[in-house]
């Protein structure tokens, strides 16, 4: 059974998996698993946007949305005539038998499936079972060039899907599994007003809102630190410095935040 | 025969970079079923060839191996680029402007009227009487051949300058527009002076992977976007590289207005510098530096010149006033403390530059003097030590010269050379630095300016001065022929060339282009050009990481309308002055007489044939070379020198890092814009684009306009896919184009994310999407440039968000004609989109087509 994989760590954000895959199905025709996509306005591969946090502590999250191939596919359900699921995972819609099921863009809880108003087609992500068919990769897979985005037996790559996440419900069985998302962060800076100086080393303790110590950090050269992939919730952030009064601050952090830099009195 | 790909009928190997001129880049191979194209993929170098036989290198440094990618890195705009081929702005056959005719020329109209449909004998029958009489009227010279920057990278059939050779060398003169150094302008007009960095100012590349991989600590990525200007020269390898930088500890700290595509994923740590401001910020470092005795004396002393000038001026110098991180901090807005921080960091780590050229950084107003400055940083480091360096991430081997090779290098570079039938920089006859163009042809007296303002070029010709016209002898401009038309998108001050073009003393304008677009919409004749899917050509790919290949394009669609090469129109042309079998002889006497003859002078003159046989070669459509068995032992960067300064002197006069430069202060000593040494020079004669000056209450921010994430400057601008992807629609239906606009700033002008606003200032307005983003810093918003042109009022405004229209007009400096297009004042205010529609009725009801944006029929007659 096959698997998608995409590394977040890896993402350089160019899109080219979205582009590649209108490159393979805009205007081609891949009978039996697609028709032609129409030539704007589906994304059978989508690269979500996230920009996390404030200058000057900012990142992008980039997350390429593609169907999810699930094992208990929604879409297969709402119409099991026309959506299949292959032997090796990748769920198809049948283009011959899905015509004017307009109802499974509805289906679909991730909004995978479009319809193509010319053709009167539900259609999405085959994952390229035309290519897989003759042993090739899917396109978006061949296309990229860090490696972010992979694909392949289910059991190649089971430490990595031990590590991942899913984009969806894991009671539907989603084959596409999601490595080092950034989830949130929480970022600030630690100076001393009096010298005008960042203050290295500096103890940074993230607590939870009960007062439990969650992480350490020792602030870098510039008087910086960053609690990186957290999630939302309530925070306290205690700073302490040799020679400094220990500085608090509460946080409810709802979006990844660079919180403000703290000048510490003597 | 290249391997079809699956579902193809055939398969072709396309070089899908956009240099234009001889560097190729982005080797692709097309698949085509049914006549049409099906898809484009990456190039595998390995078809023909085993990684052994390619002597594939590696570098094994700090626990991981980095390979020579044997496949190409594709960017995703070759991928979508067949949609240009494709595309419904494609010039479907000759056009004349309709109020045009040799008796009743309508200069004023130009950029208003109409086209309408006229045969290929009919135009050729205008070119011709057009250009004898050009030659008749006025002698050589009046005709301005408008023929470089950046297009499709084609060799046999040049996308530009094939008319140069025939209208300079055959038909007795011309006058050439001459491109800047225009991604490199402060290394070119600053650094060059400082350590005559060939071609283009900037430092020597060579082996810097190999030195970066070893024994660089730290990467500072000043205005440097390595995820976005490289893609039209080198694709995604960049990208590669830089993740695998991370992956072996190289911190990457970026320092740049807005968090460039490069920063969004691989920055460490983002510093947000007002734009143009970077020369105070450097000012504070050596001020660290100097009075923390962090730097290398010993260096400085052996390895330098005219240190203690720069002492001076950095301690207090004229104006008294010491160049601290608290002054640098109230200029650049960058922290004190910060600054102190990163001096210290700067000093204790192995750290190298990065750049990718373009934006602010380097294009700003006296972009010479962050230019030279950070040669002088480097130096005070050491310049040359292990992992200190200059380092560029595209762009290796220009011009062949083993400097500028940053990657392991071949045995061979096979050139295309012999085949190029474009135009080479040269010493013209007669020019005009490209952005002096509307003043040349505006010009009713002598122009002056100094230097032959292109790459490659000695910095002494930089103190020459130049006129136009070259002699009191000679006509001025009459007529432009262009195979380049975008100067209006891509350079300074475009609505003046707005104007220039309606001057009643242009009778005639030409223009050979595949779409129509931009300054064709000024043209009187338009000829139709076919896309590089349509033509058989030669090419190669260079010095990029991957093999040195050479490969033959072969064509993969029949031709689109009307259309021919660049260079058939070319020899069209000259059979009909009678001069053809002359302008196709070349200097060592071959006749170029057809696109094989070519393609078989290339590949005698490449090299090649020590590798492989001609006839093998056309069965394989392409040859690979090995890489160097000893790339190892080439000097990394400035090692040598670095080494022994006395035996491998850098080529300044004192065989020194110059950082006073007598040159400058003999040849331009009364010259206060660019002096012997490097200066803050906020405001001068030249430009006032201080945010902190007057003008700065006026036009309160600073605009970033960066080379363009999705398009290739003015390229691409109307492919569907991309235009999905980037542009922000209005209220209106219209797809804008994006600026960027912090939140906070927006708040304070009213504006929320989606609206449309005007970006002002008083050279004219051009029209944005506004994206709410924390991704630029309060004070600055940013555009990419090269929009196509969209008129609202020609010479005033753009709906489309052509900013560089608005550029400022004054060149880098005083005695420096280079480009100003980056870091400028502007205002930004809310649009009313509802009172624009009924002020502009004409482009507000211009008809749109939904996926390429607005249509060619609204200027054709039809």
């Amino acid at each position: 059974m096959k698997v998608f994989v995409f590394d977040a760590a890896r993402c350089n954000g160019c899109c080219g998996c979205q582009i590649v895959c209108k490159d393979e199905h805009c205007g081609n025709d891949w009978m039996p698993y697609a028709k032609p996509q129409p030539m704007t306005g589906h994304f059978w591969c989508k690269v979500d946007q996230v920009v996390h946090g404030q200058a000057p502590v900012v990142k992008i999250e980039y997350t390429p949305r593609m169907c999810n191939h699930c094992d208990n596919a929604p879409c297969i359900a709402a119409a099991p005539d026309a959506v299949y699921k292959r032997e090796d995972g990748l769920v198809i819609i049948d283009p011959e038998k899905a015509a004017g099921h307009a109802e499974l863009v509805d289906a679909c809880p991730y909004g995978a499936i479009y319809f193509n108003e010319e053709l009167s087609l539900p259609q999405k992500c085959t994952g390229c079972a035309h290519l897989v068919d003759a042993g090739e990769l899917p396109r978006c897979v061949d296309y990229c060039a860090t490696g972010a985005l992979r694909f392949g037996d289910e059991e190649d790559f089971a430490d990595e899907i031990a590590q991942a996440e899913v984009l969806g419900d894991p009671a539907l069985g989603p084959r596409v599994y999601y490595l080092n998302r950034p989830h949130l962060f929480l970022a600030g800076n630690v100076w001393d007003p009096d010298a005008n100086e960042n203050i290295e080393g500096a103890v940074v303790t993230l607590l939870d809102a009960e007062g439990a110590i969650l992480s350490k950090q020792e602030t870098d050269d510039f008087g910086d630190f960053n609690f990186k992939r957290i999630d939302a919730g309530g925070y306290r952030l205690r700073i302490e410095a040799e020679g400094f009064k220990t500085a608090e601050r509460e946080v409810d952090l709802q979006e990844s935040l660079y919180v403000g830099d703290f000048p510490l009195q003597r | 025969m290249v391997k079809k790909g699956f579902g193809a009928d055939s398969s072709h190997i396309k070089g899908l970079g956009w240099c234009s001129v001889g560097y190729g880049s982005n080797t692709g191979v097309v698949d085509v079923r049914e006549g049409k194209i099906l898809r484009t993929r990456n190039f595998d170098y390995t078809e023909c060839y085993t990684p052994e036989q390619l002597n594939a290198w590696s570098i094994d440094a700090r626990g991981k191996t980095l390979h020579a990618p044997m496949k190409s890195v594709l960017p995703p705009l070759s991928i979508a680029y067949k949609s240009r081929a494709y595309s419904k702005n494609r010039v479907p056959y000759p056009l004349l402007r309709e109020d045009w005719s040799p008796e009743q020329r309508n200069p004023q109209n130009r950029g208003k009227s109409k086209y309408k449909r006229i045969s290929w004998d009919e135009a050729l029958d205008i070119a011709e009487a057009e250009i004898r009489r050009q030659y008749e009227v006025y002698g050589p010279g009046s005709v301005l051949c408008m023929c470089d920057g950046h297009a499709e990278t084609k060799t046999i059939h040049c996308a530009h300058g094939a008319m140069v050779n025939l209208m300079e060398n055959v038909m007795g003169g011309c006058t050439v527009s001459a491109r800047q150094a225009d991604s490199w302008e402060g290394w070119f007009w600053g650094a060059e002076h400082v350590w005559d960095g060939f071609p283009t100012g900037q430092g020597y590349q060579s082996n810097l992977l190999y030195d970066i991989c070893n024994n660089t600590e730290l990467l500072l990525c000043w205005g440097c976007d390595q995820e976005t200007t490289p893609w039209g020269w080198g694709g995604l390898w960049a990208s590669v590289m830089s993740f695998h930088f991370s992956d072996i500890g190289i911190q990457q700290i970026y320092i740049s207005p807005d968090v460039n595509y490069a920063a969004a994923v691989h920055a460490d740590k983002w510093i947000p510098v007002y734009p143009n401001t970077d020369l105070a910020l450097q000012f504070a470092i050596a001020y660290v530096w100097i009075t923390e005795d962090l730097y290398d004396k010993e260096y400085i002393a052996t390895h330098s010149v005219g240190f203690d000038w720069l002492e001076y001026e950095v301690m207090g110098g004229e104006s008294g006033i010491p160049k601290t991180p608290e002054w640098a901090e109230e200029i650049c807005g960058v922290p004190a403390r910060t600054i102190k921080s990163l001096a210290r960091r700067w000093a204790k780590q192995a750290t190298s530059v990065a750049h990718c050229n373009g934006g602010s950084y380097i294009r700003s107003a006296y972009s010479h003097e962050p230019g030279r400055m950070e040669v002088c940083l480097l130096a005070m480091q050491g310049l040359g030590k292990p992992g200190c360096n200059q380092f560029k991430f595209f762009e290796w081997g220009l011009l062949g010269t083993e400097s500028t090779k940053a990657m392991p290098a071949s045995v061979l570079d096979p050139s295309i050379i012999a085949a190029y039938n474009g135009a080479f920089t040269h010493r013209y006859q007669r020019f005009v630095p490209k952005t002096l163009i509307p003043e040349g042809i505006l010009a009713e007296k002598p122009l002056y300016w100094h230097s032959i303002p292109c790459v490659s070029m000695p910095k002494e010709v930089q103190f020459e001065e130049h006129r136009f016209p070259a002699t009191d002898d000679d006509p001025y401009l009459h007529m432009i022929w262009t195979d380049s038309p975008c100067w209006s998108t891509c350079w300074n001050d475009g609505n003046m060339f707005s104007e220039a073009l309606r001057n009643p003393n242009m009778e005639f304008i030409m223009a050979q282009h595949p779409w129509l677009e931009n300054d064709c919409l000024y043209a009187d004749l338009i000829l139709p050009v076919s896309t590089k899917y349509e033509q058989l050509d030669v090419n190669n790919e260079l010095n990029q990481g991957t093999p040195n290949t050479f490969f033959i394009e072969t064509p993969c669609i029949d031709v689109i309308g009307e259309a021919r090469t660049d260079w058939e129109i070319v020899c069209n042309i000259a059979e009909r002055l009678g001069v053809l079998e002359e302008y196709q002889t070349d200097a060592g006497g071959h006749l170029r007489k057809d696109t094989e003859t070519c393609i078989k002078l290339a590949f005698d003159d490449s090299g090649l044939s020590d590798f492989i046989s001609w006839d093998d070669f056309q069965k394989q459509e392409y040859a690979s070379v090995p890489y160097r068995e000893n790339w190892r032992d080439a000097p990394c960067g400035y090692r040598d020198f670095y080494e022994d300064p006395e035996k491998n002197p850098v080529s300044t006069m004192s065989g020194k890092l110059e950082i006073y430069s007598k040159a400058l202060a003999a040849n331009f000593p009364d010259d206060r814009e660019r002096m012997p040494y490097p200066h803050y020079i906020e405001e001068g004669e030249t430009h006032q684009e201080s945010r902190r000056g007057l003008r700065g209450e006026k036009y309160p921010f600073l605009l970033v306009s960066n080379h363009p994430r999705w398009r290739v400057h003015a390229q691409m601008d109307d492919v569907p896919w991309l235009r999905e992807l980037s542009k922000q629609m209005g209220e209106d239906g219209y797809a804008y184009e994006p600026v960027w606009i912090n939140p906070r700033d927006a708040e304070k002008l009213g504006v929320k994310d989606g609206d449309v606003v005007k970006i002002y200032n008083e050279r004219g307005w051009v029209l944005g999407g506004a994206v709410l983003t924390e991704r630029i810093r309060t004070g600055v918003v940013s555009q990419d440039h090269g929009a196509r042109i969209d008129p609202i009022e020609r010479g005033v405004s753009d709906r489309a968000g052509a900013n560089n229209l608005i550029a400022p007009k004054g060149t880098t400096s005083k005695n420096c004609p280079g480009e100003v297009t980056s870091g400028y004042l502007v205002g930004v205010e809310k649009a009313d989109l509802v009172q624009l529609a009924t002020e502009y009725p004409d482009a507000f009801n211009r008809a749109i087509d939904p996926q390429e944006g607005p249509s060619i029929m609204n200027w054709i007659r039809g």
